[in-house]
């Protein structure tokens, strides 16, 4: 190999370095929108997509750079492997294999974020896996979920992993490569071009292929088939293959095994050939793979179908307006929800303390209680009302709520309770 | 042709340039977009007319607290928010925002001194919303409003846009 090969095959280093900074700079720009919850996730997913301007090309370029990343930090070290890195500077080479580790679990735990059709199944799936591990499955799922089902803790977990301690991780692993790093002005422009090049490119892609963003998880048909990211094709084309319990061996065990031969390369005995068997095993394995998912959607007839009808959809789905959520920092009742006029002798005797549609009131340092969504409590149905109005005490009240057996009769008491059990939020 | 012909020394400080141009481009790039991405969209203030109260509940010479709630687009969310405000009935049922021009925290209504007083830092105003004494610079603001089929109605104006 001549020289001049031998330094442009090394700018893989460049690309990738290129590619990190594109998705922090993005995923950044990313959190100043995005809600981690399942109430908003979608929401604010695809307001960044469908208002915010630029939005779509800013979350086109995480979503897909974040695979060409992948591929490319594959490449790196592969490269390095070539080059025998791994005999003579360890760092480069430990680097390498943790950052691939690295972005592989950032864009796993990514997948989830949009709270899209796509993004639960994914979280399904790791749900799965993280189950299946042998001896230590219950309670890893039970930490990743946040606790025994998939719910919006789940997804805060996600975010926290994705945005706060991986990104915190490749920061380490890259800063510790480069310490102690003298520039090698020699080929920094070849890193230069190679990085820009692949920017470029990821650029003018991601222009023209919006990020998919599949149905809301509550507008799902039974029907959807989902399918992941580039990046993982392999993973679920093999699931495919291997019989329910053995999955987390194949999908987790198997992949956290080979990236622990790898960074133990530098100290095993017979290097060359124990890194050409496990990385030629994984070029075979995942380029198999990922042409056998591809295929088998293209060759059977009616999953085409199916993956076609999504298609559209979604570019249906990207065409409707955006649709605002509705959130409510009022505790007045508003229009839809009127629960009628309040009783005469409410009116008289209990709007002073607890206002005039039972929102509770402030009279000089006395805060008075609200009354919206107090059948939900324990012990405040309306018999329990009637008696309260009777004998405040008996329900651990205290002055200055009173007694108002001398003022109200027991019908009247009835149909002031009859109306505040109606009173929501 | 030596290493130390111009030619050489042009060619090599640009290759030296060239990385910082290559981050220079990714970050002109983003950073255009960020710029429309982050700029904030104006709202369009709402000229709705809320309910404040019905006239006949607007009588006595003290102010009357009652609650307006008013919906602002918020980007992907409309929220709704309660927002108080006192009617004068002895001032022809002008209506003032509980917002105290200082620096927003909301008054309250002290009956017993005759006055309004904001809880953070002591501006004191007069029942017919006239500033006293404090760090506010001018009165509680008046509100636009009108009568509509016997209830008295009023626009909610944000702060920025008054």
């Amino acid at each position: 190999m001549t020289p001049e090969a031998r330094a442009w095959l090394q700018t893989t280093t460049g690309i990738v370095l290129v590619l990190l900074l594109v998705q922090f700079l993005t995923g950044v720009l990313l959190a100043f929108y995005y809600v981690p919850s399942v109430d908003h996730a979608y929401t604010t997913v695809s307001y960044i997509e469908k208002v915010v301007s630029s939005g779509s090309w800013i979350r086109s370029l995480h979503h897909y750079g974040s695979q060409w990343l992948t591929v490319f930090a594959f490449l790196h070290v592969i490269q390095l492997f070539l080059f025998q890195t791994y005999a003579y500077a360890r760092v480069h080479w430990i680097a390498a294999v943790l950052l691939l580790g690295l972005i592989m679990a950032a864009g796993g735990t990514g997948y989830s974020l949009p709270w899209d059709a796509r993004a639960f199944f994914s979280t399904r799936v790791a749900e799965g896996l993280m189950s299946g591990l042998p001896f230590v499955g219950r309670n890893s799922r039970f930490w990743l979920l946040g606790g025994s089902n998939i719910s919006t803790l789940t997804l805060s977990r996600f975010f926290a992993l994705h945005v706060l301690l991986i990104p915190a991780c490749i920061v380490a692993v890259v800063v510790w490569r480069f310490s102690g790093f003298r520039a090698y002005w020699s080929n920094m422009w070849r890193h230069a071009i190679a990085g820009g090049l692949v920017f470029v490119a990821l650029a003018v892609w991601s222009l023209k292929n919006p990020a998919p963003l599949g149905p809301a998880v509550a507008e799902m048909t039974a029907e959807y088939l989902p399918r992941p990211g580039l990046q993982f094709l392999w993973l679920y084309q093999t699931l495919k293959y291997i019989p329910g319990g053995l999955g987390s061996l194949a999908g987790l065990v198997l992949p956290g095994v080979v990236l622990l031969v790898l960074l133990l390369l530098p100290w095993l005995k017979r290097q060359r050939m124990f890194g050409t068997a496990v990385l030629g095993a994984i070029v075979v394995w995942v380029g198999f793979m990922t042409s056998a998912a591809y295929l088998s959607d293209r060759r059977h007839e009616q999953t085409w179908r199916q993956l076609s009808r999504q298609a559209a959809q979604e570019e249906l789905l990207r065409r409707e307006p955006f649709k605002p959520t509705a959130i409510r920092l009022a505790a007045a009742p508003v229009a839809g929800q009127d629960v009628g006029e309040p009783p005469v002798m409410y009116t008289k005797f209990c709007v002073n303390c607890h206002g005039q549609r039972g929102e509770g009131a402030q009279q000089g340092p006395l805060r008075f209680p609200p009354l919206l969504d107090v059948s939900a409590k324990p012990r405040r149905t309306v018999d329990d009302i009637v008696g309260l109005l009777k004998d405040p005490a008996a329900y651990g009240l205290e002055p200055p709520m009173r007694s108002f057996s001398d003022k109200l009769t027991e019908p009247q008491m009835r149909e002031i309770g009859e109306w505040i059990v109606k009173l929501k939020k | 042709m030596t290493n130390n012909s111009p030619m050489n020394k042009s060619r090599r400080s640009f290759l030296q340039i060239l990385p910082l141009g290559v981050l220079a481009g990714v970050f002109a790039s983003i950073g255009g977009a960020a710029f429309r991405f982050l700029r904030p969209r104006i709202g369009v203030a709402s000229d709705r007319w809320l309910d404040v109260a019905s006239l006949t509940e607007l009588t006595g010479p003290h102010p009357v607290s009652r609650k307006i709630v008013a919906e602002h687009i918020a980007g992907w969310a409309v929220t709704t928010e309660e927002h108080s405000v006192f009617v004068l009935p002895a001032k022809n049922n002008q209506v003032l925002s509980a917002v105290c021009p200082h620096e927003g925290c909301e008054v309250a209504w002290e009956q017993n001194a005759n006055r309004f007083s904001c809880p953070c830092h002591e501006s004191y105003f007069a029942a017919d919303g006239a500033r006293i004494s404090g760090p506010a610079a001018r009165g509680l603001d008046a509100m636009p409003a009108r009568v509509q089929d016997g209830k008295l109605q009023v626009q909610y104006v944000s702060k920025e846009s008054a």
